[in-house]
């Protein structure tokens, strides 16, 4: 089958034919078009009608797909936080009981405790990031061993009572006394955590494990 | 947080057990988890379960993550592996009725103008191309990933990428061009 032929017909793919009329290859034509939007042109493309038509054409025809390659694609609302609700149900929770009585127990997720410490901290001056995370499996299971004459029947698995341990790691803004700034961390969290949730014992340990530049603003 | 935080310290740090980390990287990522879904298995309903499920994985899975690629790279790969086994039950459940649910949510007024019908054409193409080859249209032609990218998330090489291609674009070719 010919490039003439396609001209006569309007169709360079029904009849699967594989080169046009000067004996370029269809689908390199087309992986060209569809790679480069056709560019850039080969030495013997330059002078071929044939081939030039056949670009043309292609650059038509593969115009929808890079249409739909633009569209945005609006992602459910509900996707990030129904991953991190599924997360956060495989993720060993540490209660921290505040409360107890004859009632039962109140209790906070170790994740709240994270989250206020690490609010906390990112609003200190010289602070750029800041991650936040409470005791890790391997501390937690000490504590627990180490509460757990002290524990509720109510409180759940790894019960610190009024005590907290919270890791933060920071990045802090480029020339910062960064002693001064992880000391001023400690400070602030420890009286919200207090202040807020009526904990007691809290160990605040502050990783600084970055520098960023100061932001322009 | 901040931009001028990367993904690789990101990781470093959900690694580590800092969830928020993590939840940084979702936000990040989940357009590209969903979209990825969304073309492979063409409905919106399977797109959110597969996005879903890949990011839980990539979750259980970032201790083994050794960061050989880009965490992009490497959820791609997790996506379209579960975007696979996805459309291989439907097959085999014969549920390729749903196919086409992807024009029907933006259903409206504007059906009716050529452009949308277009634009439905090439996703029906794209859906009913074999799922190799649907694959690599995703992510070279809508995502923009390189025959090498597309490789490494596929598990295959540049060579077979390219042969996927071409076949691909061919019967894409053959559906457009009725359009014309």
């Amino acid at each position: 089958m010919t490039g003439s032929n396609h001209a006569a017909r309007g169709s360079y793919f029904s009849d699967g034919s594989r080169e046009l009329a000067c004996g370029a290859a269809v689908d390199d034509v087309l992986e060209q078009v569809a790679d480069g939007d056709g560019e850039p042109l080969s030495e013997h493309q330059q002078h071929c009608a044939h081939c030039q038509a056949a670009i043309r054409e292609f650059i038509n025809i593969w115009a929808p797909v890079r249409e739909l390659a633009d569209q945005p694609v609006t992602v459910p609302h509900r996707l990030q936080a129904s991953v991190m609700h599924q997360i956060d149900k495989l993720v060993q929770d540490v209660w921290y009981t505040l409360e107890l009585t004859d009632d039962g127990a109140m209790r906070v997720a170790a994740r709240v405790v994270a989250t206020i410490a690490r609010d906390t901290a990112r609003r200190v001056r010289g602070v750029r990031v800041v991650l936040g995370r409470t005791t890790d499996t391997r501390v937690a299971d000490l504590v627990a061993k180490a509460t757990r004459r002290h524990r509720h029947q109510n409180a759940g698995i790894g019960v610190l009572g009024r005590t907290a341990v919270i890791d933060l790691a920071v990045a802090v803004t480029y020339g910062e006394q960064v002693h001064q700034v992880a000391h001023e961390i400690q400070r602030r969290v420890k009286a919200e955590l207090q202040e807020n949730l009526g904990l007691q014992t809290i160990l605040v340990n502050v990783t600084v494990d970055d520098v960023l530049p100061r932001p322009e603003n | 947080m901040e931009a001028g935080v990367d993904d690789a310290y990101l990781v470093r740090r959900a690694q580590e057990g800092y969830l928020d980390a993590y939840a940084e990287l979702v936000d990040r990522h989940a357009g590209l988890a969903y979209r990825v879904a969304l073309r492979v298995v063409g409905n919106h309903h399977d797109a959110e379960d597969v996005a879903q499920d890949a990011l839980v994985a990539a979750w259980q899975q970032l201790p083994h993550f050794r960061g050989q690629c880009t965490f992009s790279t490497w959820l791609y790969r997790i996506v379209t592996r579960r975007a696979l086994n996805r459309i291989q039950r439907q097959r085999r459940s014969v549920s390729l009725d749903l196919i086409g649910d992807v024009a029907d949510c933006s259903a409206g007024p504007a059906m009716s103008l050529e452009r949308d019908l277009i634009m439905d054409a090439v996703t029906n193409a794209i859906q009913v191309l074999p799922p190799a080859q649907r694959i690599v249209v995703v992510l070279h032609h809508l995502e923009g990933l390189s025959y090498a990218d597309v490789a490494a998330v596929t598990d295959s090489s540049v060579a077979a990428v390219r042969s996927h291609l071409f076949r691909a674009r061919r019967t894409l070719g053959i559906a457009l061009e009725e359009w014309r």
